[in-house]
């Protein structure tokens, strides 16, 4: 396993990778201070709002007020400029500056824009799974909308994917076919009635409009993979996919994909759950598992904490960790029953799971690695490297719509306890890829 | 005594909760109606005077009270104002020991006493659960807080004499409550008066005595002395004979802005023998406005704005009933609203998926209808949820007006009904402007992302409670103390480090300590 880890842990020499090290560097100097951090993320946060550069400057100087030395932010800009007048410089810089983060982060404004960039990751090994951005929903418009650009997606997915090399490698595992055209959903996105209180609510509006989908993926031989998200609309997401992969109508199709957040608690008892319908639901097509640590720890702790509530998550990194790993394991064990998707940029992670595959014989086509744009992008040359599948998690939407999405990634990227924020700040590999 | 925290709401999301919630409904709905007695001196008297109803089902009586009498309430004050000298001679700690136990009570009860609320004031669960845990709030927060009050602050000290400042209780409390927080607000003026060592004398809202009972109830099994608190349901004229009283020292009053008025209007007379002055700790209503900058998170503002103006059908003090917004995103924010407006589910307060519950009474609705009516003719656009439960509740569809002209009724008074004017501006300059011409000052909210902003509108807001970037709703003890400034009353801040100055005066004692002229 260490071995494995070194593999996918060598540092990466090509110019690409010396850029993303460079800039990863940068990220770690400003995550370092914890109000050049803030003043960063609300800056990218507030972006969009901001009508003119004029604007955006007048934001960027109030979030620095107060800040004795903005040094490291100002090396995000494209030029240097003295770290000293950040605060009076133009917001021109700061504009670019947050353009060119999301550019790190987001494939592309539209699925049209974001041919070229997939295609491009189809050609170096790996393969990907699309992310429609959005606004929140609140409205029935919004989530009726946002359902038609999953269903445009898938559509237009599959004719660019027509046109991809055929790679053998990627698009079968031992039980059979994996399609090309995999798109990521988010059910809050589908419908504005997740109610925590009222799971039924949520669950009876967004029935309909996912069932939909799944009916075009399944036209399409394509995969449809639902997010998971907060706590409060947890049990009414695994309800609803659970229900509806029971339908007689689905037997046989689409492939179909739920998340599990090791960081929860009970995901034990949760993967059981699944596991156990899964199994009744006597599908030809097994279900796909993507196994995650969970990006709504904060959110999770805060809320928990505001109203008295015991932490739905764990509160010690490691125990994520291990919990992690005991579900790979579980979930490994459960091939041919479950497809398995392991999504992390934590090489110890990644490496246990890939080892624990080889040692209960599963090949190399019998799991993936799944990773972010933009935050697992040295882990997937290595990935495919190692001969094994890398799928990654391409967002695409405009400006407004990503920068939530952008303010997670960066926020996760350099909070103390990831992975990828201690190595680049200079973390022996061999410490960070011991047991957790 | 240990720090104070805040109880634990529950976990609705949470299908156990829910469940457990909903059992405890169904066992209070099996015993029916609730018998609420006239309380004095730990003796009840109960003949059926008047009823509460359930406002979503009028038909189905909650509660039937006894109607106190002029002659009650005279007996009901001469008996605290006899029990005064031996309560106040309590220590601190003592009672607030009595306060901690009674929290407990209802911390035992709380699966009942949300389905109480829920039946008798149409209180979500949601909120009606929160209303359970601020009455446990306010019970420990005046309890610590009356301890460390009774050490008296630092004076300065110099050779010769000794210089201490002690608060003492003052004498029989009348509490008027109202019926929208049922539990909260009754406890909490309560608590505030008996922690501080006052007698209490309690006139529940008409609409909701069985809360009030259970409140009674719970300081009664804490060991409460039974002089010490006399629970008196009953109209309005409890409330003025109360007022009226000449040993009644001190008035603590939430409610409508009229009624308010009125008893400091009265409170300020001295009768003929009275030999003191009555304070009134008064908490009236609200004329609430969010603004809304153009660099505002509209994913964030929508549900906040919907929660602060609907939630509870708006019954809430605290309640949004103003947006002003930025002219640059109105439109935009605009179509947003109306289309997430679509989303409440108008409903009965017992499902856990209704957003917004009926009104209290047929009269509420009635006013809130008229003032919709007004708006519109004036010119305003309206927007309205269009699905309406059946039935005989006071449900009031959510309504959104547009447009309406500055001197209209929806933009200028309180409307405690869910009604939301909105109102483009050309930046927050005007929308402070108009915050300030208002008589109210009570909540306010402002979305923006710039922290100069925040300052600016902190730095020169008359309301007494400012929101950044949230709901204006859902007050915590300790953490939001509450209370609004101008119209909106005198008796802030509920939940807050000043609010038991309001129920004791200081006596500051000097004492020369030269003798001989030593200084031992
Ligand atoms: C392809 C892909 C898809 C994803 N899809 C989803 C999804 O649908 N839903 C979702 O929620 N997430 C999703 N994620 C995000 C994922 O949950 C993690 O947030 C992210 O990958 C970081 O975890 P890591 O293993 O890469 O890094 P690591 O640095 O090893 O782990 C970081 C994670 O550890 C956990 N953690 C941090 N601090 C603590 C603490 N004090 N105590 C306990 N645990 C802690 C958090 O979950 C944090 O994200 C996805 C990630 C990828 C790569």
């Amino acid at each position: 396993m260490l071995e494995l880890g070194r593999r996918l842990g060598r540092r990466r020499a090509s110019a690409a990778a010396v850029k993303r090290a460079a800039n990863d560097r940068t990220m770690a100097l400003v995550a370092a201070d914890p109000e050049l951090r803030a003043a960063l993320f609300r800056l990218v946060d507030v972006a969009p709002a901001c009508r003119g550069n004029e604007e955006l400057r007048a934001h960027l100087a109030a979030y620095l007020e107060g800040i004795e030395d903005p040094g490291p932010l100002a090396s995000f800009g494209s030029r240097a400029i003295d770290s000293r007048a950040l605060g009076r410089a133009s917001g021109g810089v700061a504009a670019t500056m947050v353009r060119q983060m999301a550019k790190r982060f987001i494939v592309g404004e539209t699925i049209v824009d974001a041919a070229r960039p997939i295609e491009r990751i189809w050609r170096d090994g790996a393969t990907v799974t699309v992310d429609l951005l959005g606004e929140a929903t609140v409205t029935e418009e919004e989530g009726r909308a946002y359902a038609r650009r999953c269903d445009e997606a898938l559509v237009e997915l599959s004719r660019h994917a027509a046109g991809w090399a055929d790679r053998p490698a990627v698009e079968a595992d031992s039980i059979g076919p994996i399609p090309r055209v995999n798109l990521s959903v988010k059910v809050t996105a589908l419908t504005p009635l997740v109610r925590a209180a009222a799971p039924e609510r949520g669950r009876a509006d967004a029935v309909g409009r996912l069932r939909e989908l799944m009916r075009r993926a399944a036209g399409l031989g394509a995969h449809l993979h639902v997010d998971m998200e907060s706590m409060d609309s947890r049990e009414m997401i695994l309800d609803l996919v659970l229900d509806l992969l029971a339908e007689p109508e689905f037997a046989a199709g689409p492939s179909l994909g739920l998340v599990l957040q090791a960081y929860l608690r009970d995901s034990e008892e949760m993967l059981e759950r699944i596991l156990a319908r899964a199994a009744a639901a006597e599908r030809s097509v097994p279900l796909t598992i993507r196994l995650v640590k969970g990006a709504y720890w904060d959110h999770e702790t805060i809320e928990a904490a505001q109203h008295g509530w015991a932490p739905p998550v764990w509160t010690d990194k490691a125990d994520s960790d291990r919990c992690f790993e005991r579900l790979t394991r579980r979930l490994l064990d459960s091939y041919p029953l479950v497809r398995t998707a392991i999504a992390s940029h934590n090489l110890r992670s990644v490496a246990y799971a890939a080892a624990y595959a080889e040692q209960i014989g599963l090949g190399p086509a019998d799991f993936e690695i799944q990773v972010l744009r933009g935050l697992g992008d040295d882990l997937q040359e290595a990935v495919v490297e190692a001969g094994l599948r890398c799928r990654v998690y391409c967002p695409v939407g405009d400006m407004v719509s990503g920068m939530a999405y952008l303010v997670r990634r960066l926020l996760e990227n350099t909070s103390n306890a990831s992975f990828l924020a201690s190595r680049a700040s200079g973390s022996d590999l061999d410490a960070l890829l011991g047991r957790p | 005594m240990t720090r104070f925290v805040n109880e634990s709401v529950l976990e609705l999301r949470r299908a156990v909760e829910r469940e457990r919630l909903a059992a405890a409904l169904a066992e209070l709905d099996r015993r029916g109606p609730i018998e609420v007695p006239t309380v004095i001196g730990g003796e009840r008297r109960f003949a059926p005077g008047f009823d509460s109803v359930d406002p979503g089902d009028p038909g189905r009586v909650v509660a039937r009270a006894n109607a106190t009498t002029p002659a009650e309430v005279a007996t009901a004050v001469a008996g605290a104002a006899a029990a005064a000298g031996d309560w106040r001679a309590t220590p601190a700690e003592e009672r607030a020991a009595i306060l901690a136990r009674a929290a407990g009570e209802l911390r035992r009860r709380r699966y009942e006493l949300a389905a109480l609320a829920v039946r008798e004031c149409a209180k979500p669960w949601a909120e009606a659960d929160a209303d359970v845990c601020e009455a446990i709030d306010f019970l420990e927060y005046y309890g610590w807080r009356a301890v460390e009050l009774e050490a008296g602050p630092e004076l300065i000290q110099l050779p010769g004499e000794r210089n201490t400042l002690h608060y003492r209780g003052r004498g029989v409390a009348a509490v008027i409550a109202p019926w929208n927080f049922p539990l909260a607000i009754p406890i909490g003026m309560s608590a505030a008066a008996l922690a501080t060592g006052n007698p209490v004398c309690l006139k529940p809202a008409e609409q909701s005595p069985a809360c009030a009972l259970a409140l009674y109830e719970a300081l009664e099994a804490a060991g409460l002395p039974a002089g010490v608190l006399s629970l008196l349901p009953g109209e309005g004229e409890v409330g003025a004979e109360l007022v009226g009283h000449p040993d009644v020292q001190t008035i603590a009053f939430t409610g409508s802005g009229a009624v308010g008025l009125e008893i400091i209007r009265r409170a300020a007379a001295v009768a003929p023998g009275q030999r003191h002055l009555k304070r009134t700790v008064v908490e009236m209503g609200g004329k609430n406005a969010i603004i809304v900058d153009a660099d505002a998170d509209l994913d964030d503002v929508v549900p906040a704005v919907l929660a602060s103006a609907f939630g509870f059908a708006g019954q809430k003090c605290s309640a949004a009933s103003r947006l002003l917004v930025h002219e640059r995103v109105a439109d935009h924010l605009r179509e947003r609203l109306e289309g997430a407006l679509e989303t409440m589910l108008v409903g009965q307060a017992e499902d856990f998926g209704t957003d917004v519950p009926p009104l209290i009474e047929a009269a509420s609705r009635q006013r809130a209808e008229e003032i919709v009516a007004a708006a519109a003719a004036g010119g305003g656009e309206l927007a309205r949820v269009e699905a309406m439960p059946d039935g005989e509740g006071f449900f009031f569809a959510p309504t959104l007006v547009f447009g309406a002209p500055p001197e209209a009724r929806v933009i200028t008074e309180e409307i405690f009904g869910p009604v939301l004017s909105v109102e483009p501006v050309a930046g927050v300059e005007e929308a402070c402007e108009r915050v300030d011409a208002q008589a109210h000052a009570l909540t306010g909210g402002i979305f923006t992302r710039n922290p100069r902003t925040v300052a600016a509108v902190a730095a020169r807001t008359p309301v007494g409670n400012l929101y950044v970037n949230r709901g204006t709703t859902g007050a915590m003890v300790g953490r939001q103390p509450f209370g609004g400034n101008r119209l909106s009353g005198n008796g802030t801040k509920a939940g807050g480090p000043d609010y038991l100055l309001h129920f004791v005066d200081p006596v500051a004692v000097t004492e020369n300590t030269v003798r001989h002229g030593l200084a031992p």
